[in-house]
């Protein structure tokens, strides 16, 4: 699905040029799931952004079903991010004045073919929190809203930014097996991006990035369940 | 309803005071837009049915006397289509219960039929009768209220030296006297003047003017060039002691309801103009804030994919939604105030009726305008939202830098406390911002020194023109110019301490294409009573050669002292004099040409002759005084000084206190609207900062003493800054006003500059209260916790 090769991504100029990816080559493909690993500053939320459409490469190739994401202009990548990507932030950002269910369907209301918004909130578990505002659910819940809201369009790709990053042990299980569930009923391609190494288990395969580059790639020949993960 | 329109109204809602508050701000200017648009259109609608209805005519033209045989040569002028001549006289009246004087106007009604031009709108009873037992007359509307007369009264009047009773037939309206004033006075005065009609035959009877005329009224062909037929009537005219004819635009009643109409056309640009700028400053500082506040969202809903063009979208119905509520507002308000104005308009203007009239195609132009600067004040933050990169927005905004406060760095730390500095230091760390919230405080400020700046002005008139300008008593005319020596003769009249005679002469004044008619008045050199005054304000000498003319007039004319006018007398013989231009004099009302008396018999080659004479009259021998008066001969007026500043403030200086209640209120809004809205950005933008001290030990008073202290702090810099910019918006706006019957003189007092003052002050007290009470409500853990 994913085609990548070379991909730079510098920020700013001359003697204040911060290399943020310098130079990652992978490809990553429907139904899986892949977890990158890095420490903070390694480059992965910036790898992340590039995947999604949020930020263009300095240098490389980055193609999608063989079409070049760095050469989309400002429409053409609104309608790939429209149709083809859900998020899931490690804050959330959740729209505070609308409710659970008002939230999933904000994004419904713009792409095609989506599924319910109930029904996307219900297969992360919160059908009986719909008419809940943001400020009254939980950390978790607000997270699987978030979640509900990224699945809702049925995108080929789910990009998770520290998903669990705000959240407890026990919360965190939830919203992973939420974004399990996904991609195994769905086949959506999941990327999820965390410094907690325990996730690795989970994944098809695990790409560790330091200083911009990818140090290591890992594939688990099966995959561990959510629950039997080493917390 | 999409879920971003749900959106919207949720967050409007939790900013509902805000949006509130810009939305009035917008409702003023709008209120007043529409209120004067309407009125604009009341009044010209009114106006030219009326005149078309009541057939206005289009040049008019006074005389001595011709024989009737003349007006088929009037018919014959190329160019003129209708002729109507007939008889007006001035005459005094003797009214039972009123001790002044009082001139009327007497204007002859045809023999036969009907008017051809200028018809009479009956209001009540009926028109005079010619053959009847009892001699009848119709007063003008103006008049006749004044005075509560009604069909059936008796009223006397002296025609021709012999005192005549009459009965009061009906009540008339003309459009002719639309505006009912006394000839070359600014300002209706209808205790002491009124216009009358009766039957021709037996007014012409009573000046032996049967079988002639002294008044003319003609209209034009189409096409035809009035500045010719003019021409050719004066011509005509001359030798029957013409004097000049003129079109409608030196018509006296027609120019002053023309003068009207400038002046609200200069108040529905003016004013509406500065609230609505304020309106958009004001929305740009709630929306800029609202995108500074959802810059996550902004990111969520582009990296979902909403395009620029959608989050724009979002972003600018905000400020749609209040420029809807603002022209509703504005709609209820102009309509409101405009009706109630409009019956302030019959105290000046009379028409058969005169309705309210909504200007529908200004509620357009006024959504439009108020569309166009909520949108201007939105464009800049909604570029932001939709500029910010995604992933850029996802991050908080970086940490503001700090740094000693120029104050402290220069040393002066130890006065300060710790929250003093922390108001230095946050109005120096984001100087845009402060500069603007400043700004929008000197806004508050400025407007409210406009409207005070009116009354200001109306009162230094009232103080000016029956104080410095003239100080008699009393003024009395002549019918016709006579020998100086009848000075003597005033003098004599009982309590008289002093008497100074006067000539008015009426001249046709002109430089280069520009011409104006008026009365060119001969005066002492250095009088005491009626006394010529400049911008100074200083007496001037009148000097023994040239003309002392206004500085509006001047102005008009585009002459300066030095230059030299021509000067066409329009009595008796026909002359043109080149005078040139002595001095400017100051004066509020109408336009003004004064020459040394001497001087001026000299010019009109006549021996001492005047027009009246202006009296001091002993308070003493008042009743005596008027009593003589009253049975004076030959006398056409008695103007008393203080009965005319009466008129005055009960007609003008009324509705310029009502325009300026109504604008003094606005303001007030206004400016409460803008510092609520300072104070509550400035709250929730440090909502989180101001908990934080809370938590790090500083108590509820420290905290509130940083806000406070840099709203105080703005606050006495926007103040002098507002003061300046009040002046200066005053000084336009009052520009605007500046017509050649009535001029608002710019006078500003340190009471306006008070008021002002401690309006803003009352505001913000009340806003720092508010802040401090919303303060002392923070859940010091959820702020830090929350975003906003």
């Amino acid at each position: 699905m994913f085609h990548v090769r070379g991909l730079a991504r510098i920020y700013g100029e001359g003697t204040a040029a911060v290399t943020a990816l310098a130079g990652v080559d992978f490809d990553l493909f429907r139904s899986e799931l892949v977890v990158l690993l890095g420490a903070s500053g390694s480059g992965k939320s910036t790898l992340l952004n590039q995947l999604g459409g949020l930020d263009s490469p300095t240098h490389g190739t980055l193609l999608y079903h063989g079409a070049d994401l760095a050469r989309f202009d400002e429409p053409a990548l609104t309608r790939f991010r429209r149709d083809a990507v859900g998020f899931v932030f490690q804050a959330y950002n959740l729209i505070p004045s609308l409710t659970a269910r008002e939230n999933v369907a904000l994004i419904t209301e713009i792409c095609r073919a989506p599924m319910a918004p109930a029904e996307a909130l219900q297969l992360v578990g919160l059908g009986d929190r719909m008419d809940h505002f943001p400020a009254q659910l939980s950390g978790g819940e607000q997270q699987r809203v978030a979640i509900a809201r990224a699945i809702a369009k049925r995108p080929e790709v789910l990009l998770c930014d520290e998903p669990t990053g705000a959240l407890d042990v026990r919360t965190g299980i939830t919203v992973l097996e939420a974004i399990e569930r996904i991609n195994r009923e769905l086949g959506t391609l999941a990327v999820i991006i965390t410094h907690n190494a325990i996730l690795a288990d989970m994944a098809d395969r695990v790409f560790t990035l330091s200083d911009g580059r990818i140090v290591n790639e890992r594939i688990n020949a099966r995959r561990g369940s959510v629950r039997d993960l080493a917390w | 309803m999409s879920l971003l329109d749900r959106k919207l109204l949720r967050d409007l809602a939790a900013l509902k005071s805000q949006a509130l508050a810009v939305a009035l701000v917008m409702a003023c200017g709008l209120a007043m837009m529409i209120m004067t648009r309407s009125l604009i259109l009341s009044l010209e609608t009114t106006r030219d049915t009326y005149y078309e209805h009541h057939r206005f005519a289009q040049v008019f033209a006074r005389l001595k006397r011709a024989p009737n045989a003349v007006r088929d040569q009037l018919a014959a002028i190329p160019g003129v289509a209708t002729v109507e001549t007939g008889i007006a006289m001035q005459v005094t009246l003797d009214l039972p219960g009123l001790d002044l004087p009082a001139v009327g106007l007497l204007n002859s009604l045809p023999e036969r039929g009907e008017a051809v031009l200028n018809r009479v709108y009956l209001r009540s009873g009926r028109l005079p009768l010619s053959p009847s037992t009892q001699y009848e007359l119709a007063a003008g509307e103006a008049f006749a209220e004044a005075h509560g007369l009604k069909p059936g009264d008796p009223i006397s009047a002296v025609l021709n030296g012999t005192k005549q009773t009459f009965r009061l037939s009906g009540i008339v309206l003309s459009p002719e006297f639309v505006f009912e004033a006394p000839p070359n006075s600014a300002l209706p005065d209808n205790k002491t003047y009124g216009v009358f009609w009766m039957p021709y035959k037996e007014l012409a009877t009573a000046f032996q003017l049967y079988g002639a005329f002294n008044n003319v009224a003609l209209t034009l062909a189409p096409g035809a060039s009035e500045g010719d037929v003019i021409a050719d009537a004066d011509r005509l005219l001359a030798p029957y002691g013409g004097r000049g004819a003129y079109g409608r635009a030196n018509h006296p009643s027609h120019r002053r309801l023309d003068d009207e109409i400038r002046v609200l056309t200069g108040l529905s640009i003016a004013f509406p103009l500065v609230f609505l700028s304020v309106a958009a400053f004001m929305t740009n500082s709630v929306m800029s804030r609202q995108v500074a506040l959802q810059r996550e969202q902004i990111a969520m809903l582009k990296a979902c994919g909403f395009s620029n063009a959608q989050v724009g979208m979002h972003y600018f119905k905000f400020s749609f939604v209040i420029v809807l509520v603002g022209v509703g507002f504005g709609a209820i308000g102009g309509i409101f105030l405009g009706h109630q104005l409009v019956g302030l308009y019959h105290i000046f203007f009379r028409f058969p009726q005169l309705d309210f009239l909504l200007d529908s195609r200004v509620l357009v132009t006024a959504s439009v305008v108020s569309s166009f600067a909520a949108f201007a004040g939105v464009a800049g933050a909604v570029r932001r939202a939709v500029r910010l990169p995604p992933a850029e927005a996802m991050r908080p905004e970086a940490p503001a830098r700090y740094r000693p406060a120029l104050l402290e760095r220069l040393g002066a730390t130890r006065w300060f406390s710790a929250s003093f500095r922390m108001s230095l230091r946050n109005i120096e760390r984001r100087p845009i911002r402060s500069a603007l919230t400043c700004l929008a405080l000197a806004l508050a400020t400025s407007i409210l020194v406009v409207p005070s700046s009116f009354r200001d002005g109306v009162a230094y008139i009232i103080d000016f023109q029956w104080d410095v300008v003239q100080r008699q008593t009393v003024t009395l005319t002549l019918v016709e110019p006579g020998p100086a020596r009848g000075v003597a003769d005033f003098g004599h009249l009982p309590g008289v301490i002093l008497a100074e005679p006067f000539r008015y002469v009426p001249v046709e004044l002109r430089a280069g294409p520009v011409t104006r008619r008026l009365l060119l008045q001969g005066l002492p050199a250095r009088g005491t009573l009626s006394r010529v005054i400049d911008a100074h304000p200083r007496q001037l000498t009148l000097p023994p050669r040239g003309i002392i003319i206004s500085a509006k007039l001047a102005t008009v004319l585009q002459v300066r002292p030095g230059d030299e006018v021509v000067a066409k007398v329009l009595e008796g013989e026909e002359r043109e004099l080149r005078v040139p231009v002595a001095g400017l004099a100051e004066d509020f009302t109408g336009i003004a040409a004064y020459m040394e008396l001497p001087a001026l018999n000299r010019l009109l080659l006549e021996g001492d002759r005047i027009n009246g004479a202006h009296l001091t009259v002993a308070a003493g021998s008042w009743p005596e005084f008027l009593a003589a008066v009253k049975t004076t001969p030959r006398l056409a007026g008695c103007m008393i000084k203080n009965s005319v500043r009466e008129g005055f403030r009960q007609t003008t200086a009324a509705s310029v206190s009502l325009l300026q209640k109504i604008y003094m209120f606005f303001a007030t809004v206004v400016a409460f609207g803008i510092i609520y809205n300072s104070a509550r950005i400035s709250l929730s933008e440090r909502s989180r900062e101001l908990a934080t001290l809370r938590v790090l030990g500083f108590s509820r008073g420290e905290v509130g003493a940083v806000l406070v202290g840099e709203l105080v702090l703005l606050t006495l810099l926007a103040l002098p800054l507002g003061l300046v910019l009040g002046s200066f918006f005053a000084s336009g706006i009052i520009r605007t006003l500046n017509t050649e019957t009535v001029r608002l003189p710019l006078v500003l007092t340190a009471a306006n500059y008070a008021f002002a003052v401690s309006v803003v002050a009352i505001a913000s007290a009340l806003s720092a209260l508010f802040a401090a009470r919303k303060l002392a409500a923070i859940d010091l853990v959820s702020a830090l916790k929350a975003l906003d």
